[in-house]
C-alpha cells in the first residue's frame, strides 16, 4: 500500500524515524521515538500504525511496551510478533471517515489522554 | 559636510536621558529593555522588535516605555517607538494578563493561568466531548487529556480535531 506522500510528511513530525514494515498483505508504519501525551511513562515509545482493519479494529496502534497513562487500558494485545519484534496493543476503537495517518495516528494516542 | 558624516556610529539612549541631552542621529542605538542592553539599527523599532531582542513576544508580553521623570507608557506591538524621544530611558516588559493563544491557526484571547480543556475548546465552540484539544509544544500536536489543566503563558498553539476513539 502506499501512503500519500504530505501525508507520511506530516506523520515524520511525530517520531525520530519513520519506515515501513510490509508483513502479509499489511504495511505497517513503523514510527521510531514517537512522542506520546503528557502523563505516559515512557514518554517516548517505537510504535506500529497500522491503518487498516485488523484484529476487528478498522485500524490499530501497535506500542513496543505497555505504556503507563492517566488512564487504564485493556491491552488486549500481548508480544505480537510483527517484523521481528514484539509488539503491544490496547483495546482501542476507532472510528474516522477517510482520516489522513495523522489524524488516526492522534485518535489512537488520545486514548492515552481520554477516559473511556 | 553631508549630515551621515556627522552621525555616531552608537549611542546609549539611556546615557543622553540622564544627562537630559538630545539624542543625536546614530547608525545604532543601545536601549535597556528590562536592564539588558540591545542594540537596535533603527530610531522607530516596532514594539513587537523590541521584544524580540529580549527573546519575548507580543502575544505573551508586554513592552512599556519608560522615561526619566518615572512617566511610563505601553507600547502596542505595531506601534514604532522614536528612540530619539526625549528623556526616554529604556523599556520593561510585563506578562498581560490576558494573553494570545492560537487554536487551528486563528488567534484567541484567554486569561492567563491554569485553564481547562473545556475553556479553551470553548473558543471555538468546540467540547471535550466531541473534540480532542492537541498542543505544539516543541514538537507535533499531541491530545491533552481533558481533566487536566492546561498553563496558558501566552502563544501557545492548539489545535482540534474530532473525538474518534474509544475503548472497546
Amino acid at each position: 500500500m502506499v501512503y500519500p506522500t504530505e501525508q507520511i510528511e506530516e506523520l515524520k513530525r511525530y517520531c525520530t524515524k519513520l519506515s515501513v514494515i510490509p508483513e502479509g498483505d499489511v504495511t505497517f508504519l513503523h514510527t521510531e521515538g514517537l512522542r506520546l501525551p503528557a502523563g505516559c511513562e515512557p514518554a517516548v515509545c517505537d510504535a506500529l500504525l497500522c491503518p487498516v482493519p485488523k484484529d476487528g479494529y478498522p485500524s490499530r496502534l501497535f506500542l513496543s511496551t505497555k505504556v503507563v497513562s492517566p488512564y487504564t487500558r485493556n491491552w488486549n494485545c500481548d508480544n505480537r510478533r510483527i517484523g521481528e519484534r514484539n509488539w503491544f496493543a490496547f483495546s482501542w476503537k476507532v472510528d474516522i471517515k477517510d482520516p489522513t495517518l495523522t489524524q488516526l495516528l492522534v485518535a489512537h494516542l488520545n486514548g492515552f489522554a481520554k477516559e473511556k | 559636510m553631508a549630515e551621515e558624516q556627522l552621525e555616531v556610529v552608537e549611542i546609549d539612549v539611556f546615557e543622553f536621558a540622564e544627562r537630559g541631552e538630545e539624542v543625536p542621529h546614530a547608525k545604532v542605538y543601545k536601549v535597556r529593555i528590562d536592564g539588558e542592553t540591545v542594540r537596535v539599527d533603527t530610531p522607530t523599532p516596532t514594539g513587537e522588535l523590541l521584544l524580540s531582542k529580549v527573546h519575548k513576544r507580543p502575544c505573551a508580553f508586554e513592552l512599556i516605555e519608560e522615561f526619566i521623570h518615572h512617566e511610563n507608557a505601553v507600547v502596542e506591538p505595531s506601534e514604532s517607538v522614536n528612540l530619539r524621544k526625549h528623556g526616554l530611558k529604556g523599556f520593561i516588559t510585563a506578562h498581560k494578563e490576558i494573553v494570545n493563544i492560537s487554536i487551528n491557526g486563528k488567534p484567541y484571547h484567554i486569561e492567563r493561568g491554569k485553564r481547562t480543556v473545556a475553556e479553551i475548546l470553548l473558543k471555538i465552540d468546540q467540547t471535550p466531548e466531541g473534540y480532542i484539544l492537541m498542543e505544539e509544544q516543541d514538537g507535533p500536536p499531541l491530545p491533552l487529556p481533558p481533566n487536566l489543566p492546561v498553563e496558558i503563558r501566552g502563544c501557545e498553539v492548539f489545535h482540534s480535531q474530532p473525538q474518534s476513539g474509544g475503548s472497546s
